[in-house]
């Protein structure tokens, strides 16, 4: 037998399990000195290729065990697993896909809180080895004069992300990872109901908190380039029952605090690509 | 045969010891990095591995390299393995003597293969492009198996060897590994150790693994057995002054019981070393 047709076979029954597709395997075995059965033996790489993926997304996903239970939690890993094999060298990288699996398959995909969880417990994953930046502190703004305000605008960290959940996911997250009780972890609400989320990580360490509708909106255009002045403009934060730039500057300061931003730039009204000047 | 020089007793670098080494600088002579896991674009993992490189000599042994696939080389893999390599600057490179998948799957596991003289073409031919990509000697470690082949056409240590000199590369001598593989498949541990070419051999690798009675599975999770410790005292008569370390990747003891096993390991050598001495004399 050629080595590639070997590997196809071996390969096969690593992901497959033992069946009739073995028998052409099974011939190429030598018998274990030992005693041990060729499927016993097999079954070391088998088990041992689920058993580390298994590990990967119980790591990535506590809060995810938590509301879902062992049995449903451990029947989700086993057939995200066998419909996506992994296709990274580095393993971490195959829990990435989980989101999406349960958003695309039955019956996964009518659990909207536990595709919420999914999605928070993704980006403070993927927030833990996003590259590397110096943030800003709030003292970057002094080198701007009032008159550039309005067309300040901001670079973020890059591992900063947005989320609309389910309400509640936050709030089960935080229990999870406190390893409270199961029965004292509020599932997320299925349904319209949504909390706003940002991810980002501060120090090496992942770090997340809710936003307000407003502060939302605004850190999402603001992430999109578009300038203090015109965020102050919007709808939306107009409808925040605030003076619009009081209250932004507010969100930019926690902003600054909480260690998302990179860089401050003028933004030229012909231009969004001004150079940073801090 | 032109050899790196040999860093001492060193020890598999784990997330789980990152504060205990920073804060205690134990003594340990270097780190061995598994070099997927800080393949990354930036965050703790490498933070932490600049501040202990900062201190400490450090070699790179990954686990994806795939050298016995059939499936292309991963140049994009080779790549990022090269770029870390640029910010480690690691004292040598290794992988295994394995594959890890076909078809652009990875199974994240070191697989078996028998050991036929297409094999060894095939996987000499690899090494040498990766010593070619890499502008460096590979050192390359003999894998733990389960299943063995009526195809083999040629024994383990006869494959490493001819594979060794063929594509000029170095070796990494896992003493555990060769251990759990006798054991599985019943050929004479020392005849291994005595077959590989010991001039090539620059790096022991130690660790324990779970006896099942009919086999036992190279699982990293305890001490070292009475068995491994003795096979590794010949290995260091036949390989003389070569770095050694101990790999633990899981159940966890205190960083002072992996401690204990390189100090058991620096007796054995002053042991042997003395009784060299002594026949010398």
């Amino acid at each position: 037998m050629k080595l590639a047709d070997f590997q196809s076979l071996f390969q096969e029954r690593v992901l497959a399990g033992s069946g009739e597709a073995d028998k052409p395997l099974l011939k190429k075995l030598r018998s274990s000195p030992r005693g041990a059965t060729p499927e016993t033996l097999l079954d070391v790489y088998q088990t041992g290729y689920r058993i580390r993926l298994a590990d990967f997304v119980s790591q990535d996903h506590p809060g995810l065990r938590a509301i879902l239970g062992d049995e449903t939690f451990e029947a989700l890993v086993d057939d995200y697993i066998d419909w996506r094999p992994s296709r990274e060298p580095n393993a971490r990288f195959f829990t990435t896909g989980l989101p999406d699996f349960m958003r695309e398959n039955s019956p996964w995909r009518d659990d909207a809180r536990a595709v919420s969880m999914a999605l928070f417990e993704r980006a403070t994953v993927d927030a833990f080895d996003a590259a590397d930046e110096t943030s800003l502190a709030v003292q970057a703004l002094a080198d701007f004069t009032p008159e550039d305000w309005p067309r300040l605008a901001f670079d973020f960290d890059p591992s900063l992300t947005l989320l609309e959940l389910a309400a509640g996911t936050v709030r089960a997250y935080d229990a999870a990872i406190n390893e409270e009780e199961a029965e004292k972890v509020d599932a997320p609400t299925a349904g319209d109901q949504v909390e706003y989320a940002a991810v980002w990580r501060v120090a090496h360490e992942s770090a997340y908190r809710q936003l307000e509708p407003d502060e939302y909106v605004a850190l999402n255009e603001a992430r999109a380039g578009q300038a203090f002045g015109d965020i102050c403009q919007m709808t939306a934060f107009q409808q925040a029952g605030e003076i619009a730039p009081e209250r932004l500057a507010q969100c930019l300061s926690s902003w600054f605090q909480d260690g998302m931003i990179i860089g401050v730039r003028v933004r030229d009204d012909h231009s969004s690509n001004t150079p940073s000047s801090a | 045969m032109e050899k790196p020089a040999p860093l001492g007793y060193g020890l598999g670098l784990r997330p789980v010891y990152y504060d205990e080494i920073l804060a205690s600088r134990p003594p340990i002579d270097w780190f061995e990095i598994i070099s997927e896991n800080y393949m990354l674009a930036g965050g703790k993992p490498l933070a932490m591995l600049d501040r202990i490189r900062a201190d400490y000599p450090v070699v790179m042994h990954g686990v994806s390299m795939s050298l016995a696939s059939t499936d292309p080389l991963n140049f994009d893999y080779l790549r990022q393995l090269q770029a870390l390599a640029e910010r480690v600057q690691p004292a040598w490179i290794s992988d295994h003597v394995a594959w890890t998948g076909v078809h652009g799957v990875t199974l994240h596991d070191l697989l078996p293969i028998p050991y036929t003289r297409e094999s060894l073409a095939h996987i000499v031919e690899r090494i040498l492009r990766v010593q070619d990509f890499l502008k460096r000697r590979l050192v390359v470690e003999n894998a733990s198996t389960y299943v063995s082949f009526v195809d083999s056409e040629m024994s383990e240590h006869e494959f490493v060897r001819e594979m060794a000199e063929r594509a000029d590369c170095l070796l990494l001598l896992d003493v555990n590994n060769v251990f759990v593989s006798s054991f599985n498949h019943g050929f004479d541990p020392i005849a291994f150790i005595d077959g590989v070419p010991a001039e090539r051999v620059v790096q022991f690798h130690m660790a324990g693994h779970t006896n099942n009675e009919t086999h036992r599975v190279d699982t990293h999770d305890q001490p070292v057995c009475e068995e491994v410790w003795a096979l590794y005292e010949h290995a260091r008569w036949r390989c003389g002054d070569v770095s050694a370390m101990i790999e633990r990747d899981d159940n966890y003891p205190p960083l002072s019981e992996l401690l204990d096993e390189l100090q058991h390991m620096r007796d054995i050598d002053a042991r042997i070393a003395n009784e060299r001495a002594l026949s010398a004399a």
